[in-house]
């Protein structure tokens, strides 16, 4: 019985070895963060015009690419999940 | 010198297996067997499953010299690696070259779980004690809810070495049951309502942070629990090799050729500790249910302190995500994700479940850390050089 008192210990000061020590880590992450916040790459220097893709019959169509980095710019933007929008129009100035 | 047929007959059928095959080694050839079955055509944990039941057939059958006590013999020399904490943490280096950290930055809280989900350590640990093991052999038993093979090995090998191949059967085949154990206890624990929430998409990282992480957690956690070193230490320095991004060979041997091999030696070097004098007691049957209990604790564990983490953020995290912090990389996450999927197919939990999934790597390396130094000491630890050291600096401050 005095074994199984003993283990119920052990349990309760390792849990809460554990949490202290992964709560530390949560802080260290934190201030990591904090200090270093994540930047965007610098955009690729703009290169000579490429040749525009062929319209379709509808009229100038983005290609899919183009569509998928704007989908996931205005989830981001928007702090939605992508599956929440739906893009049905693109305008080309 | 002369030569009588029938008498060379007889000495060669004297020298051979069938003649001095016990009892005892049958019915290890029969489970060795089914180990190799349920790896090959029920795929479980192949990788491990098929090279463990092969070495225990090798070491089963009789005069082959390859069970792991035999001295001189092949897989002695394999069992030096697991004895001497050369394998598990080589194990850990390949891990952490395959691991990204990327949705445990972006969410540091989701270490919580991970360190929630050990839970199912702690009360098996309690449970084997009620069964009539000693503490040592119950820590050692209790890492199985971990989920994590190289660390369930490196503690039993420090711990309880003769129980070191029933608790690694055990690991690796509840492993490998994952997506069975897990599902039903994450609906039994959480509502319709819970099982729906869409999580916020992660925030990118900073490349820099993840170079650091490695570096600062290694310092954080090896000063707290030194017993953990040769694991958290391998683990880090395998992640770094893949932040860094200028150790690209290093990186790339880690995570394929080196652990790799390293998995056949470790699966080898413990199929060959299961010998019928150490396999075929009742602390096995003991330990292969108490392994059930560790996993399906360490599930409810993490997916409890998800519902806390639910009702303290507003529903903004989904519970289902705190099942992954039993460790079990990725597969506990996939679960997640499917479960999370049952209730709403446009629900995407893999990167957020992928957090905790990898919290529970250090929340057992850790838990294993704890377990070493409250009891890594006469045998278990003597291979150790810094429990050595901690030993003398002891015995001069008790002077």
């Amino acid at each position: 019985m005095s074994l199984i008192i003993e283990s119920i210990q052990v349990s309760i000061l390792a849990m809460g070895v554990i949490f202290l020590v992964l709560g530390i880590l949560i802080g260290v992450i934190r201030a990591l963060v904090h200090f270093l916040p994540y930047s965007a790459p610098p955009a690729p220097a703009s290169r000579a015009r490429a040749p525009v893709a062929p319209a379709s019959a509808t009229g100038a169509v983005p290609e899919e690419d183009h569509v998928a980095a704007i989908h996931a710019a205005l989830a981001h933007h928007l702090g939605k999940v992508p599956q929440d929008l739906h893009i049905v129009n693109i305008t080309d100035y | 010198m002369d030569f009588s047929f029938q008498e060379a007959l007889s000495k060669i059928f004297h020298s051979t297996g069938l003649i001095a095959i016990a009892p005892g080694q049958g019915v290890m050839i029969v489970i060795s067997l089914v180990l190799v079955y349920l790896a090959i055509w029920k795929k479980f944990e192949p990788l491990l499953l098929l090279p463990i039941g092969f070495g225990c057939l090798l070491a089963n059958l009789p005069l082959s010299m390859m069970a792991n006590t035999n001295e001189g013999g092949l897989f002695n020399f394999f069992y030096f690696g697991v004895r001497h904490e050369i394998l598990p943490p080589l194990i850990f280096l390949g891990v952490g070259a395959l691991t990204d950290f990327g949705p445990l930055l972006a969410n540091p809280s989701t270490l919580m779980l991970g360190a929630a989900a050990q839970i199912g350590v702690y009360t098996t640990l309690i449970g084997a004690v009620a069964l009539g093991f000693n503490l040592q052999e119950a820590a050692a038993i209790g890492i199985i809810g971990g989920a994590d093979g190289p660390t369930s090995i490196f503690l039993a090998a420090k711990l309880a070495p003769h129980l070191l191949g029933p608790i690694a059967v055990a690991a690796y085949s509840y492993m490998s049951l994952v997506p069975m154990i897990q599902p039903p206890i994450m609906r039994l624990l959480t509502t319709e309502k819970e099982r729906a929430v869409k999580m916020e998409q992660l925030k990118p990282i900073s490349p820099t942070v993840k170079i650091i992480f490695p570096i600062a957690s290694t310092l954080v956690i090896v000063l707290m629990l030194p017993g953990v070193a040769p694991l958290m230490g391998m683990f880090m320095l395998g992640n770094l090799f893949r932040e860094s991004g200028v150790t690209a060979r290093l990186h790339e041997t880690s995570q394929t050729h080196l652990i790799n091999i390293v998995t056949i030696l470790l699966a080898l070097a413990v199929g060959s500790s299961m010998t019928a004098e150490t396999f075929l007691t009742s602390d096995t049957i003991k330990i292969i249910v108490l392994g059930l209990l560790a996993f399906c604790m360490a599930t409810a564990g993490g997916v409890l302190f998800g519902k806390i983490m639910y009702i303290t953020s507003g529903g903004k995290v989904n519970p289902l995500i705190g099942s992954a912090g039993v460790s079990a990389v990725p597969m506990a996450a996939r679960v997640s994700q499917k479960v999370g999927q049952e209730t709403n197919k446009t629900n995407f939990l893999l990167m957020h479940a992928m957090g905790p999934n990898v919290a529970g790597v250090i929340g057992s390396a850790v838990a294993a850390g704890v377990f070493l130094s409250l009891f890594g000491s006469g045998d278990a630890g003597s291979g150790h050089a810094a429990v050595e050291t901690l030993k003398t600096v002891t015995a001069s401050l008790g002077q």
